[in-house]
């Protein structure tokens, strides 16, 4: 993986329509997004077309990260994500209880923010592993695979709303725990 | 301002609305308070940022390689055989040279407190052709009042039994050639009339050429240095 510092200067060359740059930045971090995108919809095809997508909202908003200033790792790594759960929700019309609750309505571009430090993966691991067992997965797995209330009720068998309170409960003992 | 229960339960709705809990309409109107609201930005960057930790479980997959050729074609069009003037040495030296046009820009600030320049005329052009490594370095400054284009060459020289061509390159156009420079570090050189409308967007380039410039009409030799033309 290459340093933050190279990646944060593609990006501001990319933000500049330098072709070059954005050449280097997807030979830098294709192979990392690439795996986001597949650890969410787990079908090649779909993750093909998602990076994709993704590249071509980088190319166009590398000027954004620059005003937000934000770790250039993690910002690729949100819009790769984001753009994997609108694809996996898209595809799965009718299957996601939320979704079905609000058919009519259309959701905008997600704003693209995040940041990663040194130190954090530790940190969210560890804190996770504080929690009981299903309630840290549960977190993974709407995290990394993008899972709703609805599936996560589904994959862990309990009723949508006690999955709601067990992870807003999580939340606020991940947050609490990384505080400190 | 928000009162410690409104903090609280936003600090869950933001971590809510970075993992893509929310359902479509209360991410809607949790963004449409984002934009307006920089203490719930600062939940979402405080999960987004505590969260991503959890990438690192994320293993690296090469993608195919008609992905990136696909992605390619699709924001930049079909591709040629890539005419080196699109290729890695003009827009490096280009990115260089707007470093070193700024630094050369603000020295001058310092230098004239005041505007020089008279009233009446037009506003001057201005490009520093730059190699990366300032081995060469040369400053254009056109001045379409009078339709002339002042080259001088503060640093770098052509190489030994071989040519500097300057060549004007306009957005999507085929380099045009301004001619070789001479020994002499400076010279006065006059535009196409053709180009003259498009000052402003033009790169400039300076390739490496046998004696007496390319006698194909297109630059044979590498790019050395290049530098984007604004207003002064």
């Amino acid at each position: 993986m290459a340093q933050s510092e190279d990646i944060e200067d593609l990006i501001s060359r990319v933000a500049l329509g330098d072709r070059t740059a954005f050449s280097s930045l997807y030979d830098l971090t294709s192979a990392k997004l690439f795996g986001v995108a597949l650890r969410v919809l787990n079908n090649r095809a779909n993750a093909e077309d998602v990076l994709q997508e993704s590249y071509m909202k980088i190319w166009r908003y590398a000027d954004r990260y620059m005003s937000n200033g934000m770790s250039p790792m993690t910002w690729l790594i949100t819009i790769a994500r984001n753009t994997a759960i609108d694809r996996l929700r898209a595809t799965r019309e009718g299957a996601d209880v939320d979704a079905l609750a609000d058919r009519l309505e259309s959701r905008g571009p997600t704003p693209e923010q995040s940041a990663v430090a040194a130190g954090e993966a530790a940190r969210i691991v560890n804190c996770l592993d504080q929690l009981e067992t299903d309630k840290g997965q549960a977190v993974r797995g709407a995290y990394l695979q993008g899972l709703s209330y609805a599936e996560l009720a589904e994959k862990f068998k309990v009723p949508l709303n006690t999955m709601r309170t067990w992870l807003r409960r999580s939340l606020i003992s991940l947050k609490e725990c990384m505080e400190q | 301002m928000t009162t410690p229960s409104d903090t609280s339960d936003d600090g869950i709705l933001a971590a809510e609305y970075v993992l893509r809990l929310l359902p479509p309409r209360d991410e809607s109107a949790f963004e449409d308070r984002l934009v307006r609201d920089p203490v719930l930005m600062d939940y979402v960057t405080f999960w987004a940022t505590r969260l991503s930790g959890l990438n690192a479980e994320v293993a690296e997959v090469k993608p195919p390689a008609r992905a990136r050729r696909q992605l390619m074609e699709r924001l930049f069009g079909p591709t040629e055989t890539r005419s080196f003037w699109q290729g890695a040495g003009l827009w490096k030296a280009l990115s260089f040279a707007s470093a070193a046009l700024a630094a050369f820009l603000a020295v001058q600030m310092m230098r004239m407190p005041e505007p020089t320049l008279p009233s009446a005329v037009q506003q001057l052009l201005i490009s520093e052709i730059a190699a990366e490594d300032q081995s060469l370095r040369v400053l254009a400054i056109y001045d379409p009042s009078e339709d002339r284009l002042t080259v001088t060459r503060t640093a770098g020289q052509a190489l030994p039994g071989r040519a500097l061509e300057l060549w004007a390159i306009a957005e999507g156009a085929a380099p045009v050639s301004l001619g070789v420079l001479p020994d002499d570090p400076s010279t006065i050189l006059t535009l196409p009339e053709d180009l003259r409308s498009q000052v402003a967007g033009l790169t400039l380039a300076i390739s490496d050429e046998p004696p007496g410039g390319s006698t194909t009409g297109a630059p044979t030799g590498a790019v050395l240095a290049a530098g984007q033309v604004r207003e002064l």
